[in-house]
């Protein structure tokens, strides 16, 4: 029965006002003395003043609105430098740069099947050490480009097997890797590294006079890369070789070729020479990926490497330029070459080396 | 003993206790069933002076009931030294010797369970219309109880009183997205999705339970990425894993180049569904019946009617959306004319200025009546032949969450290009013109539709708006985004700032997404 439909006079009227004012009040009553409760309990169990903020905190998220800030407070546009670790390939990526990466790194998109295709093709028709120059394309992505400091963290070799770049390589290397260290010295085996522990002592010996060595720390493998290569220095490679085999060994093995002079001679030439027959070198300096900042740039794999001008206009006095350092010097140092050949850097004798190493550092 | 309680329950807490206590809650305080509450009602009044209200009290160690405002209850303790009492109203116990209510846990704990017990048993019977019963009869049975911390979590937070809180001036909930690369379609739909109310609400209480093996689930990164949102950084956040999921799982769109926003959302929504769907194993294969979150958030139904011409019989199917895409005028397909019963821009009180289409416009056009034509015959089951009929869409269910897409990138056979018409839309939203219900009205001859202004079941609030600014082949997005009530941020990629109202409703509208206002238990 709703209050509309009673009658607004009658004697009954005020004792029902009466009796509904009480009930209202009770109601009130009783929801306020929940309400009381709760304040209550909240007291005594000791929570009831624990989300009050502290000024120092609500003044540290206040939105800003001014012009020329975000609200934030933060000028716009300061944030060039982010980077990112690409899941896939785990490589430090400019943020900037992560999809077009990406797009290469799965293997997606309009650009990565024709790259894939021509690598395919080409491999086909390149001979086995040819396919090699290919493999040296990978750190020839545009992505190193900026990251030069960086590369002995980045260059990794362990990278992921799976990039689509490494597949048909690691192929040909890995049946091969036994005989080529013993049969061809010189060639140049570029794959992801050499475990040490598989070798035994005379390998590691015939290894360490042709390759740098140096074992990585994450792959726990040898480097494969020439004595030259840049991404050690040469007390890495002394250290490897005491490391590998005894305290007596060489720091390098020229050591025992090269007579130790001031000057630089080439006391073997002929050994020297065919030291040099390395069909390809592993010119792979920040310069020449600083060149290739165009995506489809590593997939020509006729273009011709960029050599490292060699090194070879050594002063007397055990010093003299060398390009080995870094690699960086490669494109500016033009030395004079005794050596008709247009590779290598020939090796040096390990103190000078050392200390021309100690000058570029 | 929690430090709330006090020594002298122990003298209580002998023999058959709980038991006892049990019985006191379901009969005196927390009456489940009609006749429970007869009961109270009945024989609760005070042994002293009749009253029935004046805050009753029940002594606990023996059958008395006395009030409490009238200290007729403490008489009785301090005659018989019955040191307890419990109120009937709320269930409080009350020490006579600690002069205060004190809350036992193990106590506590009995009450908890008869409440639960209580409700359960009303929703089942129905007879009462509180708002608890609402929510039992709902099926749930539980009311949703605050939240309180544990002795643990106290200590912690008294030793820590730095606080974030989340006020209505605060930037907790706000971040950038840096651009990886012509990515910015992809940051405006992220911005949309973590501003959606009832989203941030499911991950922000961690109610996604991942049941994926690998490492590749993409609402475990959405469930990541609500937690950038509100770490309280300012640094804007680089979305490269979500990139890479997305293009994972979806493979359409990988792909540097630049994408459309629309396409993007449906992807990443179907791709949260097929990965939420893992959640709730035997419903996995039913489509229809999928009861995960995206669903039950932007699923909506849409009630397709085909009408034979000859014989007036209709043909209805219902499919499911998650967006629904208007064409606009200056498009090769006709605009206008539009079916009669102009109703629905009044409604909504957009301003119509003259020539601006409104967003109920474009609606209105999307739910008319269309002639197939008579290359285009339907077998009528009717008839058994070939008529020709008309086909009327009309929404059969609302999602919680609705978006409009505005059709301005035209890929026709003659040409593509962008249609740049401004369409207006309102903050506000009523839906009800278009629902399937009110085409039935209609057709029965009511074209006024009397507003029941206490129906909100189809009222809408606008809360993020996704603009392309640019031409077909290139461009950029940003999104309009609403944090409290009526504040609006610009996210453009890592930089948002605040926004007027009138730069949201002024900007030409590529992607909607409005809220319902009024959520209501199924």
């Amino acid at each position: 029965m709703k209050m509309e439909d009673m009658p607004l006079s009658g004697p009954d009227n005020t004792k029902l006002e009466a009796l509904v004012h009480d009930i209202y009040s009770e109601l009130v009553e009783d929801a306020c003395l929940g309400l009381c409760f709760e304040v209550h309990r909240a007291v005594k169990q000791g929570y009831f003043f624990l989300d009050e903020t502290d000024q120092e905190s609500m003044k540290e998220f206040e939105i800003v609105d001014q012009p020329g800030v975000d609200i934030f407070g933060q000028v716009y546009n300061q944030w060039k430098n982010k980077e990112c670790e690409c899941p896939n390939c785990k490589r430090l990526i400019a943020a900037s740069r992560f999809a077009p990466h990406l797009e290469k790194c799965l293997g997606m998109g309009r650009n990565s099947s024709r790259i894939a295709n021509r690598r395919l093709a080409s491999n086909n028709n390149m001979s086995k050490s040819e396919s090699d120059q290919e493999d040296n394309d990978d750190l020839n992505d545009n992505d190193w480009s900026y990251g030069a400091e960086k590369k002995a963290r980045k260059r990794k070799s362990d990278k992921n097997q799976n990039s689509p770049r490494r597949s048909k390589s690691i192929k040909h290397k890995n049946g091969e890797l036994g005989s080529s260290v013993s049969s061809e010295p010189y060639k140049y085996n570029y794959n992801t590294g050499i475990s040490y522990e598989t070798l035994g002592p005379d390998e590691v010996r015939s290894l360490l006079t042709t390759q740098c060595g140096v074992i990585s720390e994450h792959t726990k493998k040898m480097c494969t890369r020439s004595q030259r290569c840049p991404q050690h220095t040469d007390e890495q490679r002394r250290a490897v070789r005491v490391f590998l085999l005894g305290p007596s060994a060489p720091s390098l093995p020229d050591a025992d070729t090269v007579v130790e002079s001031d000057s630089f001679d080439i006391p073997d030439g002929q050994t020297l020479m065919s030291r040099l027959q390395w069909e390809d070198s592993p010119d792979i300096s920040p310069a020449d990926s600083a060149s290739s900042k165009a995506s489809t740039n590593h997939s020509d794999s006729r273009r011709p490497k960029k050599k490292k001008r060699p090194s070879l206009g050594l002063n007397s006095g055990g010093g003299g330029s060398l390009t080995g350092g870094g690699g960086s010097s490669s494109s500016s140092s033009q030395s004079n070459i005794s050596l008709s050949t247009k590779k290598k850097r020939p090796k040096l004798s390990a103190p000078s080396i050392s200390s021309i190493y100690d000058d570029l550092n | 003993m929690s430090p709330a309680g006090c020594p002298h329950v122990n003298s209580f807490k002998v023999d058959n206790w709980k038991q006892n206590l049990r019985v006191i809650y379901q009969c005196f305080v927390w009456s489940g069933s009609a006749e429970t509450r007869k009961r109270k009602a009945k024989s609760c009044i005070c042994h002293m002076c009749g009253a029935h209200l004046n805050r009753l009290h029940s002594c606990l160690y023996c059958v008395f009931f006395a009030c409490f405002a009238k200290k007729h209850i403490h008489e009785h303790a301090k005659s018989k030294r019955h040191n307890l009492a419990i109120d009937l109203l709320y269930g409080g116990i009350y020490c006579f010797m600690c002069q205060d209510y004190i809350y036992d846990k193990d106590m506590e704990q009995i009450a908890k369970e008869e409440q639960r017990k209580a409700w359960k048993i009303q929703g089942k019977t129905g007879s009462m219309r509180s708002f608890e019963c609402a929510l039992c009869a709902s099926g749930i049975g539980e009311k949703y109880s605050t939240w309180e911390p544990t002795k643990r979590e106290l200590e912690l937070l008294r030793h820590n009183p730095k606080r974030r809180r989340i006020t209505s001036n605060c930037t907790i909930g706000l971040r950038g997205l840096i651009n990886l690369g012509n990515t910015c379609f992809m940051n405006c739909i992220v911005q949309a999705l973590t501003h959606t109310p009832l989203l941030r609400d499911f991950f922000l209480s961690d109610r996604h339970k991942c049941e994926m093996q690998s490492n590749s689930c993409l609402v475990c990164e959405m469930s990541q990425l609500f937690q950038e949102f509100y770490s309280g950084h300012r640094s804007p956040h680089i979305p490269f894993r979500l990139l890479h999921l997305v293009w994972t799982h979806a493979r359409h769109l990988a792909g540097y180049e630049q994408q459309d926003a629309h396409e993007f959302l449906i992807a990443a929504l179907d791709v949260l569904h097929r990965h939420c769907k893992d959640d709730n194993g035997k419903k996995a294969n039913n489509p229809n019946h999928c009861n995960c979150i995206i669903d039950q958030i932007f699923t909506g139904g849409l009630q397709s009617d085909v009408t034979c011409q000859v014989c007036h019989g209709v043909s209805t199917t219902i499919d499911p959306f998650w967006d629904i895409s208007l064409d606009l005028p200056g498009s090769s397909t006709p605009f206008w004319p539009l079916s009669p019963g102009g109703d629905g821009s009044a409604l909504n009180g957009e301003s119509h200025t003259t020539g601006a289409t409104t967003l109920t416009d474009c609606l209105r056009r999307f739910t008319r009546p269309e002639h197939l034509g008579s290359s285009a015959k339907i077998k009528c089951s009717g008839c058994h032949s070939y008529q020709e009929s008309t086909k009327q869409l009309t929404m059969k269910k609302l999602p919680i969450v609705a978006c409009f897409h505005l059709k301005r990138f035209e890929h026709s056979a003659k040409l593509r290009r962008k249609i740049t018409t401004y369409v207006s839309f309102p903050l506000e939203l009523d839906m009800t013109p278009f629902m399937a219900s009110s085409k039935e009205s209609r057709m029965n001859g009511q074209y006024q539709q009397t507003v029941d202004p206490f129906n909100n079941d189809n009222k809408y609030s606008l809360f993020a708006v996704v603009n392309h600014q640019g031409t077909l082949e290139s461009g950029h997005y940003t999104t309009f985004i609403r944090q409290h009530k009526d504040q609006w941020f610009k996210c453009d990629d890592a930089i948002i700032t605040k926004a007027s109202i009138k730069d949201v409703l002024d900007s030409e509208g590529y992607l909607l997404f409005y809220h319902k206002q009024f959520l209501e238990y199924e």
